[in-house]
């Protein structure tokens, strides 16, 4: 089972297009990545998890975690999600308010609700 | 039904995919057999971490049975409940994994139980219902 991740940057924001499916044994791959991206000096992160099959409670820790350290840092980290199974984990979880969710990532990249 | 995964992270995605497998199988439409993946591959999760944290290297052993209105998969591993285990959120006010984990098992299966088994650890029951 792979995990891929692609960085790219649209306007000011590090964009990683996540595919595959993030649980407890891909999980670290991702918090690895997203950790480089903060320690580079990427603060505005934009997780896509648009190619993302599966996601998990070690999932959302990962995502917590950058969340935490670019708000250490005064960033943000959006993510993109359209998928009602993978909205779903975010919705019972309570983690809808605390990320902004949006639909695509240049909805996600300009900052638009 | 009986499966017994070396307890490391690399074996809960094949799980899942007997899991879907076993529940698509059964009857449960394809909306419930996503649901049924992420319950069980939560439970293994709890069960392959915890194992870790006890220093355990026993196998972690799952049950799929079928009845006639409901299907009862069991985890069974060395660790501490979930139950038992620290739920407080950080400073910040986020909850650990496991909170999260269980808080994603208690809306997706019908019945859920956490009970200590003989010679130590915790059998996690999950139960779906076939009509829900």
């Amino acid at each position: 089972m792979e995990l891929g991740l692609d960085v790219r940057k649209v306007d000011s924001h590090s964009v990683v297009d996540v595919k595959g499916e993030i649980d407890v044994y891909t999980a670290p791959k991702l918090r690895e990545k997203l950790i480089e991206l903060v320690s580079e000096g990427s603060y505005n992160v934009v997780v896509n998890l648009e190619g993302v099959d599966f996601l998990d409670s070690t999932g959302l820790g990962v995502l917590v975690g950058a969340l935490k350290r670019v708000k250490a840092h005064d960033g943000s980290l959006s993510l993109v999600c359209t998928q009602d199974k993978i909205l779903k984990i975010f919705k019972i979880t309570g983690l809808t308010k605390v990320f902004p969710i949006h639909s695509s990532v240049n909805e996600a990249a300009g900052g638009a609700a | 039904m009986e499966i017994a995964i070396p307890p490391g992270s690399a074996y809960v995605g094949i799980v899942r995919l007997a899991v879907g497998s076993l529940a698509r199988s059964a009857g449960f439409d394809e909306e419930r057999v996503d649901e049924i993946r992420i319950a069980v591959s939560e439970a293994c999760t709890n069960a392959v971490l915890t194992n870790d944290e006890a220093g355990s290297a026993e196998a972690i052993a799952i049950s799929w049975r079928e009845e006639s209105d409901h299907i009862v998969v069991e985890v069974g591993d060395r660790g501490a409940s979930p139950e038992q285990q620290p739920s407080a959120a950080d400073s910040q006010g986020f909850a650990p994994r496991l909170v999260m984990s269980v808080a994603l098992l208690r809306e997706l299966v019908d019945d859920l139980s956490f009970d200590p088994r003989p010679g130590g650890g915790t059998l996690t029951r999950l139960t779906f219902s076939r009509a829900g």
